[in-house]
Protein backbone atom coordinates (compact mmCIF):
# COMPACT_ATOMS: atom_id res chain seq x y z
CA UNK A 1 0.00 0.00 0.00
CA UNK A 2 2.58 2.38 -0.91
CA UNK A 3 -0.13 4.72 -2.37
CA UNK A 4 -1.67 4.67 1.48
CA UNK A 5 1.14 5.91 2.69
CA UNK A 6 2.04 8.39 -0.08
CA UNK A 7 -1.03 10.27 0.59
CA UNK A 8 -1.29 9.55 4.25
CA UNK A 9 2.20 11.25 4.67
CA UNK A 10 0.96 14.21 2.66
CA UNK A 11 -1.92 14.96 4.44
CA UNK A 12 -0.13 14.37 7.93
CA UNK A 13 2.61 16.98 7.02
CA UNK A 14 2.81 19.11 10.04
CA UNK A 15 0.12 17.37 11.92
CA UNK A 16 2.54 16.15 14.57
CA UNK A 17 3.28 20.02 15.22
CA UNK A 18 0.09 20.61 15.60
CA UNK A 19 -0.88 17.93 17.94
CA UNK A 20 2.00 19.09 19.86
CA UNK A 21 1.46 23.16 19.96
CA UNK A 22 -1.84 23.96 19.24
CA UNK A 23 -3.42 25.62 16.35
CA UNK A 24 -1.67 28.39 14.39
CA UNK A 25 -5.19 30.42 13.44
CA UNK A 26 -3.71 33.29 11.90
CA UNK A 27 -1.00 31.79 9.56
CA UNK A 28 -2.10 29.03 7.65
CA UNK A 29 -1.51 29.41 3.93
CA UNK A 30 -4.74 29.95 2.07
CA UNK A 31 -5.50 27.14 -0.34
CA UNK A 32 -6.70 29.10 -3.18
CA UNK A 33 -6.38 32.45 -4.15
CA UNK A 34 -9.78 33.61 -6.32
CA UNK A 35 -12.43 35.48 -5.10
CA UNK A 36 -15.88 33.52 -4.63
CA UNK A 37 -18.25 33.45 -7.48
CA UNK A 38 -20.88 31.08 -8.63
CA UNK A 39 -18.89 29.70 -11.50
CA UNK A 40 -16.19 29.16 -8.78
CA UNK A 41 -19.16 27.43 -7.13
CA UNK A 42 -19.99 24.54 -9.59
CA UNK A 43 -16.66 23.95 -10.22
CA UNK A 44 -15.43 22.99 -7.19
CA UNK A 45 -19.07 20.55 -6.77
CA UNK A 46 -17.71 19.52 -9.62
CA UNK A 47 -14.55 17.93 -8.11
CA UNK A 48 -16.76 16.87 -5.15
CA UNK A 49 -18.96 15.24 -7.66
CA UNK A 50 -16.09 12.60 -8.73
CA UNK A 51 -14.81 12.07 -5.14
CA UNK A 52 -18.33 11.57 -3.78
CA UNK A 53 -18.95 8.99 -6.56
CA UNK A 54 -15.45 7.35 -6.30
CA UNK A 55 -16.49 7.19 -2.35
CA UNK A 56 -20.39 5.60 -3.43
CA UNK A 57 -18.39 2.98 -5.94
CA UNK A 58 -15.81 2.10 -3.60
CA UNK A 59 -18.44 0.91 -1.04
CA UNK A 60 -21.01 -0.75 -3.38
CA UNK A 61 -17.78 -2.74 -4.60
CA UNK A 62 -16.65 -3.47 -1.00
CA UNK A 63 -19.84 -5.13 0.10
CA UNK A 64 -19.69 -7.20 -3.16
CA UNK A 65 -16.28 -8.54 -2.98
CA UNK A 66 -14.61 -7.44 0.80
CA UNK A 67 -16.55 -10.33 2.87
CA UNK A 68 -17.35 -7.67 5.20
CA UNK A 69 -18.73 -8.58 8.40
CA UNK A 70 -20.26 -7.08 11.55
CA UNK A 71 -19.54 -3.47 12.33
CA UNK A 72 -17.62 -3.10 9.20
CA UNK A 73 -20.13 -4.29 6.88
CA UNK A 74 -22.36 -1.65 9.06
CA UNK A 75 -19.73 1.00 8.36
CA UNK A 76 -20.14 0.20 4.70
CA UNK A 77 -23.79 0.46 4.18
CA UNK A 78 -24.14 2.95 5.87
CA UNK A 79 -21.47 5.24 4.89
CA UNK A 80 -22.37 4.41 1.22
CA UNK A 81 -26.06 5.21 1.73
CA UNK A 82 -24.28 8.41 2.93
CA UNK A 83 -22.30 9.46 0.05
CA UNK A 84 -24.97 8.23 -2.61
CA UNK A 85 -27.02 10.66 -0.69
CA UNK A 86 -23.89 13.60 -1.02
CA UNK A 87 -23.50 12.65 -4.56
CA UNK A 88 -27.45 13.03 -5.36
CA UNK A 89 -27.76 16.38 -3.50
CA UNK A 90 -24.72 17.77 -5.42
CA UNK A 91 -25.92 16.73 -8.94
CA UNK A 92 -29.41 18.54 -8.11
CA UNK A 93 -27.57 21.29 -7.54
CA UNK A 94 -25.29 21.46 -10.78
CA UNK A 95 -28.28 20.30 -12.85
CA UNK A 96 -27.13 20.31 -16.55
CA UNK A 97 -23.18 20.97 -15.49
CA UNK A 98 -23.11 18.14 -13.81
CA UNK A 99 -20.43 15.53 -14.90
CA UNK A 100 -21.10 12.26 -16.03
CA UNK A 101 -20.57 9.40 -13.56
CA UNK A 102 -16.74 8.52 -13.73
CA UNK A 103 -15.71 4.34 -14.04
CA UNK A 104 -13.59 3.18 -11.10
CA UNK A 105 -11.46 0.08 -10.80
CA UNK A 106 -10.77 -0.40 -7.38
CA UNK A 107 -8.24 -3.24 -7.86
CA UNK A 108 -7.31 -5.53 -5.13
CA UNK A 109 -8.42 -2.54 -2.69
CA UNK A 110 -11.63 -4.73 -1.52
CA UNK A 111 -9.81 -8.51 -1.75
CA UNK A 112 -10.26 -8.62 2.04
CA UNK A 113 -11.52 -6.59 5.17
CA UNK A 114 -8.01 -5.40 6.28
CA UNK A 115 -7.24 -3.54 3.03
CA UNK A 116 -10.89 -2.17 2.63
CA UNK A 117 -10.49 -0.62 6.06
CA UNK A 118 -7.22 0.92 5.14
CA UNK A 119 -8.51 2.09 1.23
CA UNK A 120 -11.62 3.51 3.19
CA UNK A 121 -9.69 5.41 5.81
CA UNK A 122 -7.59 6.78 2.97
CA UNK A 123 -10.49 7.94 0.75
CA UNK A 124 -12.61 9.78 3.49
CA UNK A 125 -9.31 11.53 4.91
CA UNK A 126 -8.85 12.85 0.96
CA UNK A 127 -12.12 13.79 0.71
CA UNK A 128 -12.27 15.59 3.82
CA UNK A 129 -8.87 17.42 3.63
CA UNK A 130 -10.05 18.14 -0.17
CA UNK A 131 -13.46 20.13 1.36
CA UNK A 132 -12.12 21.88 4.00
CA UNK A 133 -9.43 23.20 1.46
CA UNK A 134 -11.88 24.06 -1.00
CA UNK A 135 -14.43 25.30 1.20
CA UNK A 136 -12.69 28.84 1.66
CA UNK A 137 -13.21 29.53 -1.78
CA UNK A 138 -17.22 28.89 -2.19
CA UNK A 139 -19.77 31.92 -1.80
CA UNK A 140 -21.21 31.73 1.96
CA UNK A 141 -24.17 29.94 0.37
CA UNK A 142 -22.61 27.31 -1.41
CA UNK A 143 -20.24 27.02 1.90
CA UNK A 144 -23.28 26.93 4.24
CA UNK A 145 -24.75 23.90 2.26
CA UNK A 146 -20.89 21.89 1.52
CA UNK A 147 -20.47 22.18 5.65
CA UNK A 148 -23.26 19.60 6.09
CA UNK A 149 -21.39 17.16 4.32
CA UNK A 150 -18.10 18.24 5.56
CA UNK A 151 -18.30 17.34 9.23
CA UNK A 152 -20.16 14.01 7.47
CA UNK A 153 -17.18 13.12 5.84
CA UNK A 154 -15.05 13.81 8.89
CA UNK A 155 -17.57 11.33 10.98
CA UNK A 156 -16.91 8.83 8.99
CA UNK A 157 -12.98 8.64 9.17
CA UNK A 158 -13.73 9.36 12.79
CA UNK A 159 -15.85 5.94 12.61
CA UNK A 160 -13.83 3.77 10.44
CA UNK A 161 -10.41 4.97 12.19
CA UNK A 162 -11.90 3.46 15.32
CA UNK A 163 -13.08 0.39 13.76
CA UNK A 164 -9.35 -0.18 12.65
CA UNK A 165 -7.28 0.76 16.15
CA UNK A 166 -6.45 4.07 14.48
CA UNK A 167 -7.15 6.87 16.39
CA UNK A 168 -9.65 8.82 15.62
CA UNK A 169 -9.16 12.40 15.67
CA UNK A 170 -4.89 12.40 15.39
CA UNK A 171 -4.50 16.18 15.48
CA UNK A 172 -6.30 19.36 17.39
CA UNK A 173 -6.96 20.24 13.34
CA UNK A 174 -7.66 19.13 10.25
CA UNK A 175 -5.25 19.92 7.37
CA UNK A 176 -6.90 21.13 4.33
CA UNK A 177 -5.09 20.36 0.70
CA UNK A 178 -5.96 22.31 -2.43
CA UNK A 179 -7.75 21.11 -4.99
CA UNK A 180 -4.17 20.28 -6.52
CA UNK A 181 -3.34 17.92 -3.73
CA UNK A 182 -6.29 16.53 -3.68
CA UNK A 183 -6.32 15.48 -7.70
CA UNK A 184 -3.11 14.02 -7.57
CA UNK A 185 -3.91 11.98 -4.21
CA UNK A 186 -7.14 10.59 -6.49
CA UNK A 187 -4.60 9.87 -8.97
CA UNK A 188 -2.10 8.12 -7.28
CA UNK A 189 -4.46 5.91 -5.69
CA UNK A 190 -5.41 4.75 -9.62
CA UNK A 191 -9.06 4.57 -8.68
CA UNK A 192 -10.28 6.53 -11.48
CA UNK A 193 -10.47 5.00 -15.01
CA UNK B 1 -27.15 15.52 40.41
CA UNK B 2 -26.92 15.28 36.77
CA UNK B 3 -27.38 17.89 34.51
CA UNK B 4 -28.19 16.82 31.46
CA UNK B 5 -27.69 18.74 27.85
CA UNK B 6 -29.36 17.18 25.08
CA UNK B 7 -29.68 18.38 21.87
CA UNK B 8 -32.99 17.46 21.20
CA UNK B 9 -33.31 20.27 22.54
CA UNK B 10 -32.29 22.48 19.99
CA UNK B 11 -34.61 25.60 19.33
CA UNK B 12 -37.13 25.19 16.75
CA UNK B 13 -38.96 27.35 18.92
CA UNK B 14 -38.45 31.09 18.96
CA UNK B 15 -34.52 31.94 19.84
CA UNK B 16 -33.47 33.98 22.50
CA UNK B 17 -32.65 37.80 20.54
CA UNK B 18 -29.06 37.60 18.94
CA UNK B 19 -27.72 40.35 21.15
CA UNK B 20 -27.27 37.44 23.83
CA UNK B 21 -23.91 36.55 21.99
CA UNK B 22 -22.21 35.08 24.83
CA UNK B 23 -22.75 33.40 27.80
CA UNK B 24 -20.02 34.61 29.89
CA UNK B 25 -21.55 35.69 33.00
CA UNK B 26 -24.69 34.90 32.46
CA UNK B 27 -27.57 32.73 34.55
CA UNK B 28 -30.36 31.31 32.82
CA UNK B 29 -32.34 33.37 34.74
CA UNK B 30 -30.32 36.38 32.87
CA UNK B 31 -30.70 34.69 29.20
CA UNK B 32 -34.18 34.63 29.64
CA UNK B 33 -34.90 38.05 31.23
CA UNK B 34 -32.60 39.23 28.04
CA UNK B 35 -29.89 41.41 30.64
CA UNK B 36 -26.94 41.83 29.15
CA UNK B 37 -23.87 42.33 31.60
CA UNK B 38 -19.75 42.51 31.33
CA UNK B 39 -18.22 41.06 28.26
CA UNK B 40 -17.66 44.43 27.23
CA UNK B 41 -15.41 43.85 24.05
CA UNK B 42 -17.57 41.31 22.71
CA UNK B 43 -20.91 43.50 23.50
CA UNK B 44 -19.67 46.30 21.99
CA UNK B 45 -18.62 44.02 18.56
CA UNK B 46 -21.80 42.61 18.80
CA UNK B 47 -23.97 45.98 18.75
CA UNK B 48 -21.47 47.29 15.57
CA UNK B 49 -23.43 47.97 13.08
CA UNK B 50 -23.23 46.31 9.70
CA UNK B 51 -21.33 47.87 7.50
CA UNK B 52 -19.02 46.67 4.77
CA UNK B 53 -16.68 48.59 6.18
CA UNK B 54 -13.15 46.72 7.18
CA UNK B 55 -13.02 47.53 10.63
CA UNK B 56 -16.91 45.61 10.91
CA UNK B 57 -15.65 42.84 9.47
CA UNK B 58 -12.81 42.37 11.63
CA UNK B 59 -15.42 43.15 14.59
CA UNK B 60 -17.80 40.84 13.54
CA UNK B 61 -15.21 37.91 12.97
CA UNK B 62 -14.06 39.03 16.28
CA UNK B 63 -17.30 38.46 18.19
CA UNK B 64 -17.67 34.70 16.22
CA UNK B 65 -14.27 33.70 17.21
CA UNK B 66 -15.26 34.89 20.92
CA UNK B 67 -18.23 32.48 20.48
CA UNK B 68 -16.34 29.80 19.42
CA UNK B 69 -14.15 30.45 22.20
CA UNK B 70 -16.27 30.21 24.47
CA UNK B 71 -17.55 26.73 23.70
CA UNK B 72 -14.26 25.59 23.52
CA UNK B 73 -13.73 26.98 27.08
CA UNK B 74 -16.45 24.82 27.78
CA UNK B 75 -15.43 22.07 26.58
CA UNK B 76 -11.64 21.98 28.18
CA UNK B 77 -12.88 22.77 30.77
CA UNK B 78 -14.65 20.01 31.16
CA UNK B 79 -12.22 17.51 29.86
CA UNK B 80 -9.75 18.65 32.12
CA UNK B 81 -12.07 18.33 35.54
CA UNK B 82 -13.02 15.00 34.53
CA UNK B 83 -9.18 13.86 34.14
CA UNK B 84 -8.57 15.42 37.31
CA UNK B 85 -11.48 13.42 38.84
CA UNK B 86 -10.24 10.13 37.31
CA UNK B 87 -13.56 8.63 37.08
CA UNK B 88 -12.35 7.29 33.87
CA UNK B 89 -10.76 4.30 32.71
CA UNK B 90 -9.98 2.42 29.41
CA UNK B 91 -11.10 3.67 25.97
CA UNK B 92 -12.87 6.46 27.73
CA UNK B 93 -10.30 7.86 29.95
CA UNK B 94 -8.46 7.88 26.15
CA UNK B 95 -10.92 9.70 24.27
CA UNK B 96 -11.27 12.09 27.04
CA UNK B 97 -7.36 12.72 27.53
CA UNK B 98 -7.00 13.14 23.62
CA UNK B 99 -9.89 15.34 23.11
CA UNK B 100 -9.42 17.52 26.19
CA UNK B 101 -5.80 18.26 24.82
CA UNK B 102 -7.60 19.17 21.39
CA UNK B 103 -9.88 21.24 23.13
CA UNK B 104 -7.17 23.04 25.07
CA UNK B 105 -4.99 23.76 22.18
CA UNK B 106 -8.07 25.39 20.37
CA UNK B 107 -8.49 27.93 23.21
CA UNK B 108 -5.08 28.97 23.15
CA UNK B 109 -4.98 29.32 19.21
CA UNK B 110 -8.33 31.76 19.71
CA UNK B 111 -6.93 33.20 22.50
CA UNK B 112 -3.69 33.86 20.69
CA UNK B 113 -5.57 35.25 17.74
CA UNK B 114 -7.70 37.55 19.58
CA UNK B 115 -5.12 39.26 21.75
CA UNK B 116 -6.95 42.28 24.41
CA UNK B 117 -10.05 41.29 22.38
CA UNK B 118 -10.60 37.66 23.99
CA UNK B 119 -13.37 37.60 26.39
CA UNK B 120 -12.71 37.02 30.12
CA UNK B 121 -12.39 33.25 30.81
CA UNK B 122 -15.72 31.96 32.35
CA UNK B 123 -16.55 30.27 35.51
CA UNK B 124 -17.83 26.55 35.04
CA UNK B 125 -20.10 24.10 37.57
CA UNK B 126 -20.81 20.89 35.69
CA UNK B 127 -22.24 19.46 38.66
CA UNK B 128 -22.66 15.43 38.29
CA UNK B 129 -21.01 15.63 35.11
CA UNK B 130 -17.80 14.60 35.28
CA UNK B 131 -18.05 12.39 37.96
CA UNK B 132 -19.00 9.36 36.74
CA UNK B 133 -18.51 7.43 33.35
CA UNK B 134 -22.25 7.61 32.34
CA UNK B 135 -23.08 11.24 32.89
CA UNK B 136 -19.58 12.37 31.39
CA UNK B 137 -20.40 9.99 28.31
CA UNK B 138 -23.83 11.60 27.59
CA UNK B 139 -22.40 15.15 28.56
CA UNK B 140 -19.73 14.63 26.27
CA UNK B 141 -21.79 13.68 23.04
CA UNK B 142 -23.90 16.29 23.57
CA UNK B 143 -20.90 18.91 23.79
CA UNK B 144 -19.52 17.74 20.27
CA UNK B 145 -22.57 16.92 18.74
CA UNK B 146 -23.03 21.15 19.83
CA UNK B 147 -19.93 22.65 18.84
CA UNK B 148 -20.21 20.50 14.95
CA UNK B 149 -23.12 22.50 14.74
CA UNK B 150 -22.11 25.86 16.30
CA UNK B 151 -19.13 25.71 14.19
CA UNK B 152 -21.34 24.53 11.00
CA UNK B 153 -23.84 27.80 11.63
CA UNK B 154 -21.06 30.33 11.92
CA UNK B 155 -18.98 29.69 9.04
CA UNK B 156 -20.50 31.15 6.82
CA UNK B 157 -20.95 34.66 8.31
CA UNK B 158 -16.87 34.69 9.13
CA UNK B 159 -15.05 37.33 6.70
CA UNK B 160 -11.58 36.39 6.95
CA UNK B 161 -10.42 33.69 4.82
CA UNK B 162 -7.40 32.85 6.96
CA UNK B 163 -10.28 32.29 10.09
CA UNK B 164 -12.43 30.47 7.99
CA UNK B 165 -10.06 27.93 7.40
CA UNK B 166 -8.81 27.62 10.69
CA UNK B 167 -12.36 27.23 11.95
CA UNK B 168 -13.13 24.97 8.99
CA UNK B 169 -10.12 22.78 9.94
CA UNK B 170 -11.61 22.81 13.98
CA UNK B 171 -15.28 22.23 13.03
CA UNK B 172 -14.08 18.68 11.34
CA UNK B 173 -11.80 17.74 14.36
CA UNK B 174 -15.11 18.39 16.49
CA UNK B 175 -16.87 16.22 14.02
CA UNK B 176 -14.17 12.99 14.76
CA UNK B 177 -14.39 13.53 18.60
CA UNK B 178 -18.59 13.81 18.28
CA UNK B 179 -18.12 10.17 15.81
CA UNK B 180 -15.77 8.86 18.68
CA UNK B 181 -17.79 9.65 21.84
CA UNK B 182 -21.21 8.50 20.26
CA UNK B 183 -19.73 5.60 19.55
CA UNK B 184 -18.35 4.86 22.70
CA UNK B 185 -21.89 5.71 24.21
CA UNK B 186 -23.08 2.95 21.81
CA UNK B 187 -25.03 5.64 19.47
CA UNK B 188 -24.52 5.62 15.74
CA UNK B 189 -21.65 8.19 15.25
CA UNK B 190 -23.26 9.66 12.24
CA UNK B 191 -26.55 10.06 12.42
CA UNK B 192 -27.65 10.56 8.63
CA UNK B 193 -26.02 11.95 5.36
CA UNK B 194 -25.96 16.10 6.28
CA UNK B 195 -25.38 17.90 9.93
CA UNK B 196 -27.58 20.45 10.43
CA UNK B 197 -26.51 23.68 11.71
CA UNK B 198 -27.76 25.74 15.10
CA UNK B 199 -27.71 29.23 15.05
CA UNK B 200 -25.76 31.36 18.23
CA UNK B 201 -28.87 32.04 19.87
CA UNK B 202 -29.85 28.28 20.05
CA UNK B 203 -26.54 27.16 20.93
CA UNK B 204 -26.42 29.79 23.75
CA UNK B 205 -29.69 28.94 24.84
CA UNK B 206 -28.64 25.26 24.91
CA UNK B 207 -25.72 25.94 26.94
CA UNK B 208 -27.64 28.18 28.98
CA UNK B 209 -29.99 25.68 29.69
CA UNK B 210 -27.40 23.42 31.67
CA UNK B 211 -26.52 25.86 34.39
CA UNK B 212 -22.87 24.53 33.66
CA UNK B 213 -21.53 28.50 33.00
CA UNK B 214 -21.89 29.82 36.36
CA UNK B 215 -21.14 33.67 37.92
CA UNK B 216 -18.35 32.48 40.36
CA UNK B 217 -17.21 28.70 41.05
CA UNK B 218 -18.80 27.35 43.76
CA UNK B 219 -17.09 26.53 46.65
CA UNK B 220 -18.20 22.92 47.65
CA UNK B 221 -17.54 19.82 46.34
CA UNK B 222 -14.34 18.68 43.24
CA UNK B 223 -14.48 22.12 41.26
CA UNK B 224 -12.71 23.17 38.98
CA UNK B 225 -12.33 26.71 37.47
CA UNK B 226 -12.16 26.86 33.86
Amino acid sequence: MSDRQLTRASLMRGGAALAAGGVALATWPLTTASAPSAKQDAEILRFALTVEDLQAAFYADAIKRAALKGELLEFAQTVGGHERAHAAHIRDLLGASAPKPRRFDFADTNADAKRFGATAIQIEEVGLAAYNGAATSLTSEALADASRIVSVEARHVSWIRDIVGETPAPRAADRPISAKEAQAALARTGFLR
Amino acid sequence: MERDLRLDDIDRDGAIADALGTMHGHTRADLLRGALVGGGALLAACAAPASASAASSRARDASILNFALTLEELQAAFYTEVERNRVLRGELKRQADTVGGHERAHVRAFRDVLGSKAIKRPHFDFGGATEGSDAFRRTAVAFEDLAVAAYKGQAPHIRSRAYLASALAIHSVEARHAAWIRRLAGKPPVAGPFDEPVSRPAATRIVARTHFVVRRTSRKGPRFTG
